[in-house]
């Protein structure tokens, strides 16, 4: 089950403003409270940010909403935030903020495509997390396989990206998030 | 007594030390005149530089300043359009006659001069300025589409510097012109300023210790600019300076601000400028200039 949130409307419900903008701290702030509420009050795991009708993001309005919406999520929770709708100017600001807190996300850009990476994520990471999006669901022993790694180094990168929030694990299986 | 502060000929950020050392030891005892009758032209950041010298003298509790207005009939014409005139109103008492002219965004003035106080102002801002800001950085100024919103994040985290660190309200223009003189091309000019605390009185809790006897204007500049601090203890600032100086790295533009007594630039090849320039006359507050320029062949 997936949460869909318009980050466009979230901007009109929480800031009076005619315009389309996500810029400033105080509007990231509110957009943030707006979708941590909308998660705690949700069963969906998968809650997906969609910027569709979203015009300028500047870089602070970027921290706030993405960057501290991931630092403030609980990791003993079985919740997952990603991307939809965003352009490259977006995805620049959003990679930036991420880099910076050593965070990561997934954008997601059309139906038969993996996700997008943004933030601090090698290109091992990328690997992996392309092969779990192509093979569904595996283990460290089964990714190990594919890509020809050791066990040690397939299993590193499915906790860390795991740890990123970035795959799903569960008794030793890593999963996609759903879309 | 009078203390006459007169503005430069030709008012731009490198006149501006010669204005701000009118002004003596901050805040002067006497009444200020700010002299502007032999003013020929005015970039914003010296216009906007204007009205945060009247603020700053009404925020030290001085005599409203008094201004007289350039002699120049056509100057006039065009601080008026610019917006000067409505707002220098409010903070100055001014002698001559003032055109009664509109304040216009013509093909020159990305943006008027617009206060800026709160997160409000910013949307406005930046809510207003998008559409013809990507006119004239296709048209006039040759840029790719992309970099029109790389520009107005730059204008955003700009004016939210003031709303931030400030602690008072403050002024943005944006205008766009030829620089004959340093560039022989078309340039679009970010000049925010703002009368409030400076970078050093913002950072010194939390970084004047480090710095130890080094601790000044200067150093400020540079924790803030070079080394992306900030006085928030939250790990995520300090980023729209660092998302300014990636965005004008990309176009070959250049940012240099002015607190207190020092200025630090990051400089392009096409300009001279010093990188860091210390022991100016004291000056409140935080001046910013972001200058964009039109590419090679790009320019009308």
């Amino acid at each position: 089950m997936i949460q869909t949130i318009p980050l466009g409307r979230v901007l009109k419900e929480t800031v009076a403003t005619p315009y389309c903008d996500l810029v400033t701290r105080p509007t990231g702030a509110a957009v943030r409270g707006y979708i941590q509420k909308a998660i705690a009050g949700s069963e969906a795991p998968t809650t997906m940010l969609d910027f569709t009708e979203v015009g300028l993001l500047d870089f602070s309005c970027a921290d706030e909403i993405v960057a501290k919406l991931l630092l403030d999520t609980d990791p003993g929770t079985d919740r997952y935030v990603m991307l939809l709708g965003t352009r490259e100017d977006h995805t620049e600001a959003i990679d930036h903020v991420l880099n910076h807190h050593a965070l990561a996300i997934a954008v997601v850009t059309s139906p038969d495509e993996p996700p997008q990476l943004l933030g601090r994520v090698t290109p091992e990471l990328q690997r992996v997390f392309h092969c779990v999006f192509r093979l569904g669901p595996g283990d460290a022993g089964s990714i190990a396989d594919v890509l020809g790694w050791t066990l040690e180094r397939a299993a590193d990168a499915l906790l860390t990206l795991s740890l990123l929030r970035l795959l799903r694990a569960e008794a030793g299986t890593f999963h996609p998030l759903p879309r | 007594m009078t203390r006459i502060v007169e503005v430069p000929a030709y008012f731009d950020d490198r006149s501006f030390d010669q204005f701000a050392q009118g002004f003596g030891a901050w805040p002067p005892e006497e009444r200020v005149l700010v002299d502007a009758r032999t003013a020929t032209w005015a970039s914003p950041y010296g216009l906007v530089g204007l009205l945060t010298a009247a603020q700053a003298l009404r925020e030290a509790h001085r005599e409203k300043p008094l201004f007289t207005v350039p002699a120049s009939d056509e100057v006039r014409r065009y601080w008026a359009k610019t917006g000067f005139f409505r707002h220098a109103a409010d903070l100055f008492e001014i002698h001559g006659k003032v055109p009664r002219t509109p304040a216009t965004e013509d093909s020159d003035h990305l943006l008027d001069i617009t206060p800026v106080g709160a997160s409000e102002d910013v949307h406005q801002v930046v809510g207003r300025i998008q559409e013809r800001a990507a006119r004239m950085l296709s048209h006039e100024l040759g840029l790719e589409a992309k970099a029109t919103m790389g520009f107005a994040m730059a204008l955003s985290e700009a004016c939210q510097n003031i709303v931030e660190h400030a602690g008072t309200s403050g002024w943005v223009a944006v205008h766009l012109y030829n620089f004959r003189k340093r560039l022989g091309r078309r340039v679009i000019v970010i000049a925010v300023s703002d009368a409030g605390l400076g970078f050093r009185r913002s950072l010194e809790a939390t970084q004047a210790k480090r710095f130890g006897d080094r601790w000044g204007d200067a150093s400020a500049l540079e924790a803030a600019l070079i080394q992306g601090v900030s006085r928030f203890r939250d790990p995520g600032r300090g980023q729209g300076l660092a998302g300014i100086k990636r965005y004008l790295s990309r176009w070959d533009g250049k940012i240099s601000i002015r607190s207190g007594t020092a200025r630090l630039s990051i400089v392009p090849k096409w300009d001279d400028d010093v990188p860091l320039a210390e022991n100016l006359p004291f000056f409140p507050g935080s001046q910013v200039q972001v200058v964009i320029p039109a590419q090679e062949g790009g320019a009308r």
